[in-house]
């Protein structure tokens, strides 16, 4: 089992790595660099030649990346391109900005989804399962930005005036204390990952409910309650666990649309930026984080699985 | 002295224009009327931006950057709502009889915001940091003609600028947003000028803080405690911003909202004509783009009216190929260019390129630009002209093939004509994207840079206009309007006719709340 789990991390790392080849090699080919993008129109011959030394990139392709390679062994990001100042320092405000949206998200969608779909599976064929997968349906169709956009026409511009309709966040002061602005964000991201969840758990508690052992335990004269509690839901949570993750690891890449639809100061929009300045560092940073993500989310289903399945448990 | 006096004589506007001494407050239909009150949080959505964003007055980049720095910095002089210049940082400028210097006079009592009054070494400070040959800043090719050596200081509040030659746009680039007076030692990351508005916050990108600057030399204002730029990359996000009340101005409202916004009652747009304009470019030194008779039937095959319409929904005038409307010695009498396929058909066939196929270049670098290359292969089918459309995004555009395209599009601002023609019009100029080289024009213009005498420049002018509307690479097919708008909590913007930038100049030193 530790076994295991030590070979999926080191397998992370080597992911980690040949993204951050890919990335750079990626933004290599992209037209343009960062001197043309920060100058724009104003790229006079002279301006964009001292501005290129400036940012040293007159070097060599490899030579960059190296040098990127061995700042990072010593815990250093960089400097951003576009403004000077250090890659940690714009990334991880940023990051903490979007890891309380992705927290709230996630918090909100995982219980609701996992109660929504248990219900949905114990009342099969009734008006609530009806409403539940019919709605679960919509909401998976629709794309997040056009939640978003809804959201923002009905509870901030058009009918009511309840919550702000973008993101305008006092970087001096606590992202909670001004919980007001997180509101429309968290609530798209719940509508937007809450169907496949939903749908999973009601597909495998449906499941479940149907199996032997349910049967058997309801057959021993076990109220329903334990009957649900104890012997469905552990089972059933396996396989949505790997929903839950692989949700959660969207979440991390698909809030790009979301914080750009309400300007929310995160790793999103800030990967944006980063690409339309070719800034470089910055770009490498935010592209690891979300890959870093993306494994860990999947190390921990796959972890969750294994606990709740004894055969892989005792799996050598 | 001033140019452009007459102006204001013109009587072309519907809507009072004010000078900028903003004790009494407009009358305009609707606005509030009574004395400016104090106080409040100015909070203003601009367009575009990104973590390059810069505080450096003298190197401007997006428009979040141009709005910053109209705030905390001023130039030597000032453009005023009727494109007339007044003093600013300097109370008075004087040219010597031979044209070869300029007396600056600094306003008596105008202070820097850390206190300390503007002395001359801050001018030349500002003018030698401009024109660095090492670190060249964006206004420094329009101070060529001055002599970076040759600067004095005379007394306390006067200095003299020497020049090479005598050139008489200096007197329009003293008045350059580029070019905003900065003490000696200045650090962008520490902005200190003039402006009515001092520096306390910034995040590139974000949003920049700024406060009220209470020794500013114009009597009582600025009205509001704060300004608040906020920048926002995505035009509804900016929309959305307004009509949820988190900001009291947007610029470039979408046209596709000003009906919108026009029904709401408790929101205001705000229209303003302006000289900019959207031009395509035609190389005039590569096949088949050469042929004069191939550049005018592409002239000819636009319907501007009908690009005015489409392309900007109407908010905009129809252009005749020139540019700087607003300079006097504009060449309006020249007979407006029309939609005449016919004439380009054979034009084209005397060229030797009946059913010419052509490749324009066309990338989103600004609003209704690719629009624009869309209506034209539509118009430019009836003169049996196959234009083929060529996307690209802004990098691409703004890439190794920057100002070599053959046939492509650019956007430009509101420049005076020399200014403008030392920035694209000439062999030395830093975006003659047409690469246009014409001796007679540039003898004329060189000439018309050395006339003191108004009627006479505007005469050289002329003359030279003429040439690029006979034979120049642009086909400059309209003017764009400026679609803003505010709150009606706010008063003090004004609709202008001959306006240069978004929401009324950033002129924010004039709001107040209602």
């Amino acid at each position: 089992m530790l076994r295991l789990i030590a070979r999926r991390l080191l397998v992370g790392l080597l992911v980690l790595f040949v993204v951050s080849l890919l990335v750079f090699g990626a933004s290599l080919l992209l037209p343009g660099d960062a001197a043309q993008a920060i100058l724009g129109r104003t790229a006079s011959p002279d301006r964009l030649a001292v501005l290129r030394e400036q940012l040293h990139l007159d070097q060599p392709g490899y030579q960059r990346y190296l040098s990127w390679l061995g700042d990072l062994f010593t815990g250093s990001l960089g400097d951003s391109l576009a403004n000077g100042q250090p890659v940690a320092e714009l990334v991880g405000q940023r990051t903490a900005n979007s890891a309380v949206l992705l927290l709230c998200s996630a918090v909100i969608a995982t219980p609701l989804s996992i109660i929504a779909g248990t219900w949905s599976a114990l009342r099969r064929g009734r008006a609530v399962d009806n409403v539940v997968s019919t709605g679960t349906l919509v909401l998976a169709a629709l794309p997040e930005f056009v939640i978003g956009i809804l959201l923002i026409l009905f509870f901030s511009t058009t009918v009511l005036h309840w919550f702000p309709a973008v993101a305008l966040v006092d970087e001096n002061r606590s992202l909670f204390a001004q919980s007001a602005v997180l509101v429309l964000p968290t609530l798209t991201l719940v509508l937007a990952v809450s169907p496949y969840i939903t749908r999973m758990m009601r597909a495998t508690m449906l499941e479940v409910l149907d199996s032997e052992f349910v049967q058997q335990a309801r057959l021993k004269g076990l109220p329903e309650r334990v009957v649900l509690v104890r012997h469905a839901l552990p089972n059933a949570i396996g396989p949505v666990a790997q929903v839950i993750a692989l949700q959660l690891a969207w979440l991390a890449g698909g809030v790009v649309i979301v914080e750009y639809l309400f300007r929310f100061p995160g790793i999103g929009q800030g990967l944006v930026d980063a690409v339309t300045n070719r800034d470089l560092p910055t770009l490498q940073a935010l592209v690891m984080l979300i890959a870093f993500v993306y494994v860990l989310c999947n190390l921990l289903a796959d972890v969750v699985s294994i606990l709740s399945n004894p055969r892989l448990r005792t799996a050598r | 002295m001033l140019r452009g006096a007459a102006a204001g004589v013109l009587g072309l506007s519907a809507v009072p224009l004010l000078t900028s001494c903003g004790t009494q407050p407009p009358a305009a239909r609707g606005n509030p009327t009574g004395p400016p009150r104090r106080g409040g949080v100015l909070r203003v959505g601009t367009a575009g931006g990104g973590s390059s964003d810069s505080l450096d007055v003298h190197n401007p980049i997006t428009h979040p950057d141009i709005c910053r720095g109209l705030n905390l910095y001023e130039p030597l002089l000032y453009r005023k709502r009727d494109y007339t210049l007044e003093s600013c940082v300097a109370e008075s400028v004087e040219v010597s009889k031979d044209g070869l210097s300029w007396v600056i006079r600094i306003r008596d009592g105008i202070l820097f915001h850390n206190g300390k009054p503007v002395r001359p070494e801050d001018v030349i400070y500002t003018y030698r940091r401009v024109t660095d040959p090492k670190k060249p800043q964006a206004a420094a090719n329009l101070l060529s003609s001055v002599d970076r050596d040759g600067f004095s200081k005379i007394d306390d509040r006067t200095l003299r600028i020497k020049l090479k030659a005598p050139d008489v746009s200096i007197h329009d680039v003293f008045a350059d947003y580029r070019i905003g007076i900065v003490p000696e030692g200045y650090d962008p990351k520490k902005p200190i000028g003039t402006g009515p508005f001092t520096f306390v916050n910034f995040t590139p990108g974000q949003e920049s803080t700024f406060a009220r600057f209470s020794d500013y030399w114009r009597e009582g204002q600025p009205y509001v405690d704060e300004l608040r730029i906020i920048n926002f990359t995505d035009d509804s996000a900016r929309t959305n911003a307004l009509l949820a009340g988190q900001v009291e101005a947007i610029e470039s409202l979408p046209y596709a909202e000003v009906r919108v916004i026009e029904a709401d009652p408790t929101l205001r747009v705000l229209k303003s004509r302006t000289g900019n304009w959207n031009p395509f470019t035609m190389r005039v030194d590569v096949e088949p783009l050469r042929d004069v008779r191939v550049r005018q039937a592409l002239r000819l095959s636009i319907d501007r009216e009908e690009m005015v319409n489409q392309v900007l929904s109407g908010h905009g005038r129809i252009a005749n190929d020139m540019y700087s409307p607003f300079d006097d010695s504009y060449a309006a009498d020249l007979p407006q260019r029309t939609y005449d396929p016919d004439e380009a058909k054979s034009l084209l066939k005397a060229a030797g390129h009946e059913n010419l196929q052509i490749e324009l270049v066309t990338s989103p670098v600004s609003q209704g630009i690719v629009e624009a290359a869309q209506v034209m292969q539509q118009q430019a089918r009836s003169a049996g002209i196959g234009i083929k459309l060529n996307r690209v995004d802004t990098g691409v555009f703004y890439g190794d093939d920057y100002l070599k395209w053959h046939f492509a599009q650019d956007f430009w601002g509101t420049w005076p004509y020399l200014v403008q023609s030392a920035l694209g019009s000439q062999p030395s100029s830093p975006f003659n994207e047409c690469h246009w080289v014409d001796p007679t024009y540039l003898d004329l213009v060189g000439k018309a840079k050395q006339t003191v005498d108004d009627d006479k420049r505007s005469r050289l002018l002329e003359q030279a206009q003429e040439i690029e509307y006979e034979r120049g690479g642009y086909i400059v097919w309209g003017f764009l309007d400026l679609v803003d708008a505010y709150s009606r909590r706010i008063t003090g913007l004004k609709p202008s006719e001959k306006g240069i930038f978004p929401l009324d100049a950033y002129r924010f030193r004039e709001v107040w709340f209602v």
